[in-house]
């Protein structure tokens, strides 16, 4: 799953309108950031990439660049 | 009955068979939003009280009730306070007039297995009292608001201690599981009020692998596992549905290829494959053997066919058909477009579109139904018969709460008086209550060992939390060794079992004040007085450092207003004002030992060796490093 992709999905969980999310947003300013949000990450980030992450990384990320990185996606923006 | 019809079939196909739990987290507010524009849903007021974390199953039992026309507003208890909250009257629940009491237990809420291989008489006693205590609870509910209960009985923990003796040994976890569950399903029958939901047969259908939420538990007090919490939450919905008569009730079959396999009018009834003798035809015949079985508990059934009538009745003389035409109550084979059959039948029978459940193999009929009348239900069947009750089974289309409604035996009202009068006389009060909790906190400076844990719960903690400031492991460990914070953990253990570490306070001396940058508390010890012992904690810390006062801050958020007036609680005094609301609170430190709570007996840290003392550092110490 790409960085655009991933924050697609996110954007989806948290309500918001699509591309939305930058990537640089603290996790707690999201609007509906929400421990159902925050499960919904978590089976999103297993399924993308197959990577195994386990909700106590997930509750000590602050930033969607955390997710970003702890889902295995690249965290850094597409370069233009 | 009132008709609705989704304003977007095609997302909305996502709440229906195979439901894909990470798809519909995923969409859980496009998904509540569509749900939300159907016409005439019915309001109802919902009471989750839980043995575990609820707002993940509100979530998602909010999405399944909407999708089945009601409109929920929630009462969630807090964490593992489904007890108290009925037994000691919780204000909050009798203002929210619950219409439907649902007490989300599992087996981590036995209050206690039985000892291994204890005699088989205690542990008939022990389940015997394991029993009572939750049947106390629904009595009270049943007594106090005259509700619905929905219950979920036992499913099965991860781990078998004695392995296949689990089967059979009375004092394994298993065989007490069982006997509970046998217990709530008798109560089951005995109370029209009561309903289970069945989590023991979903953690099967599931898979336990797939059920247990392993690290959930551990890092959220989710019972279950996210996958396992979509199900949980559909199943009880279903279960709440059909308490609000809106199962449907009458299934309309096709025949040609959906009772049988073959054409009739082409094949005639000889060359139809149905029965025993054949893999296809088996199947046919079990299919036929469900539909039977939900005749018999009163589900009305119809034929919808385009076919000659009298050859498409002839199908039902085929020698291996269970199902026979006097088991029909409409019969419509003709030439018409079916949904203009369908129309006929729900005018025959008088009942409502809504009432009805479409099954035909044919894809273009079904998509026909879909479109020219959505009130009825068209499962998307496919065109295996193997599978068609399976996908009827999992869209819950006729499940009911109850069958027979039994009357209550003289004896059963007896005991259940006798078990109120002992249940009321233990928690006669609260200060009662907690003074029978027999409760130890255990409160020291960060030690090294519990670090990730207070990393953990300064992260998630959102409602009491005084500023929700977030640290990282790496500022925890700075704090920790830093000798101008003075930083203390909490854990509280009472007779049910040990709460781990709930509580945490960062404050930072400057001069003789100590700043309050952050306090905590897991709301699993919500109103155990655990906010005073750290109080009175926090003081005696102070006291010893030579500080003069407190300046503690509360800053608003969305979440934590149930802390607003903690500091006028304790006794602070209103300091100053600042932006975003944020409002400052001081308080002067009394020469000796504050004594908030006599409810919370303070042990020595079993970590103390570890950690630093903080007496050991005096406040002319800590006015040289800050």
């Amino acid at each position: 799953m790409t960085r655009q992709e991933f924050l697609l999905e996110m954007d989806e969980i948290l309500g918001l309108r699509a591309g939305t999310l930058r990537g640089d947003e603290k996790l707690d300013d999201l609007q509906n950031w929400d421990s159902t949000a925050l499960v919904g990450l978590i089976v999103l980030a297993e399924n993308a990439n197959q990577t195994n992450i386990s909700p106590d990384q997930v509750v000590g990320c602050s930033t969607v660049a955390d997710l970003l990185r702890l889902a295995n996606v690249d965290p850094a923006p597409a370069r233009k | 009955m009132p008709e609705t019809t989704p304003s977007s079939p095609d997302l909305l196909r996502e709440l229906h068979f195979p439901v894909t739990p990470a798809t519909v987290l995923r969409k859980r507010h496009t998904l509540k939003r569509e749900l939300l524009a159907q016409p005439n849903l019915l309001s109802r007021r919902i009471a989750v009280l839980g043995g575990s974390t609820t707002s993940e199953l509100t979530a998602m039992l909010e999405l399944f009730l909407l999708f089945h026309g009601i409109r929920p507003t929630f009462y969630e208890s807090g964490y593992n306070r489904y007890a108290e909250d009925v037994l000691l009257d919780n204000a909050a629940l009798a203002a929210f007039q619950p219409d439907v009491v649902f007490l989300h237990t599992t087996w981590r809420n036995v209050s206690e297995f039985p000892a291994l291989l204890e005699p088989a008489a205690d542990v008939d006693r022990r389940v015997r009292r394991e029993a009572a205590r939750f049947e106390a609870l629904w009595d009270k509910l049943h007594d106090r608001y005259g509700v619905m209960v929905v219950q979920n009985n036992f499913d099965l923990p991860p781990l078998r201690p004695l392995g296949n003796l689990e089967a059979f040994e009375p004092s394994s976890r298993t065989d007490f599981l069982m006997r509970l569950n046998a217990d709530f399903a008798a109560w089951a029958r005995r109370h029209s009020w009561f309903a289970i939901n069945d989590i023991h047969y979903l953690c099967a259908q599931i898979g336990l692998g797939a059920w247990h939420g392993g690290t959930y538990w551990y890092n959220f007090h989710m019972a279950v596992s996210p996958t396992a919490t979509v199900a949980l939450a559909q199943n009880a919905a279903a279960l709440i549905k059909s308490v609000y008569g809106k199962s449907r009730k009458c299934l309309v079959l096709d025949l040609d290829n959906t009772l049988w396999g073959g054409v009739i009018g082409d094949d005639g009834v000889n060359n139809l494959i149905l029965g025993a003798d054949h893999p296809v035809g088996e199947a046919y015949l079990d299919f036929q053997r469900y539909v039977k079985s939900l005749r018999e508990r009163g589900i009305l059934l119809a034929v919808c066919s385009k076919n000659d009538p009298a050859i498409a009745k002839e199908g039902f003389s085929h020698p291996d058909s269970v199902l026979r035409l006097d088991d029909f109550i409409a019969f419509h084979a003709n030439w018409d477009a079916k949904p203009l059959a369908m129309r006929a039948i729900a005018a025959e029978l008088n009942i409502g579109l809504d009432s009805l459940v479409f099954v035909d193999d044919n894809p273009m009929e079904r998509a026909l139904m879909r479109e020219q009348l959505p009130d009825v239900a068209t499962p998307e069947v496919g065109s295996d018969v193997a599978r068609y009750a399976e996908i009827l089974e999992a869209e819950h289309y006729f499940d009911v709460h109850r069958i027979v409604r039994d009357d209550l035996s003289r004896a059963a009202f007896y005991d259940e008086n006798a078990k109120r009068s002992e249940q009321q006389s233990t928690v006669a009060d609260y200060g009662e209550f907690l003074a029978s909790l027999d409760m130890t906190a255990e409160i020291a400076p960060f030690a090294p060992v519990y670090l990730e844990r207070i990393t953990q719960l300064i992260n998630k903690t959102n409602q009491f939390n005084l500023t929700t400031r977030r640290y990282t492991s790496a500022e925890v460990e700075s704090i920790a060794a830093d000798a101008a914070c003075v930083a203390l953990y909490g854990r509280l253990a009472d007779k049910f079992g040990d709460n781990g570490l709930v509580s945490v306070i960062i404050g930072r001396a400057a001069g003789d004040v100590l700043h309050l940058d952050l306090w905590l508390m897991s709301c699993r010890v919500l109103n155990r007085e655990m906010e005073l012992a750290m109080f009175d904690a926090l003081v005696e810390q102070c006291q010893a450092r030579g500080l003069r006062s407190l300046l503690g801050v509360y800053v608003p958020s969305k979440k934590n207003a149930m802390v607003a007036d903690l500091y006028s609680r304790l006794g602070f005094l209103p300091d100053h004002e600042g932006a975003q609301g944020a409002t400052w609170w001081r308080f002067t430190l009394p020469s000796a030992p504050l004594v908030s709570t006599r409810h919370i007996r303070r042990t020595a840290s079993a970590s103390a060796s570890e950690s630093r003392s903080s007496s050991s550092v005096p406040n002319s110490e800590l006015l040289a490093t800050r």
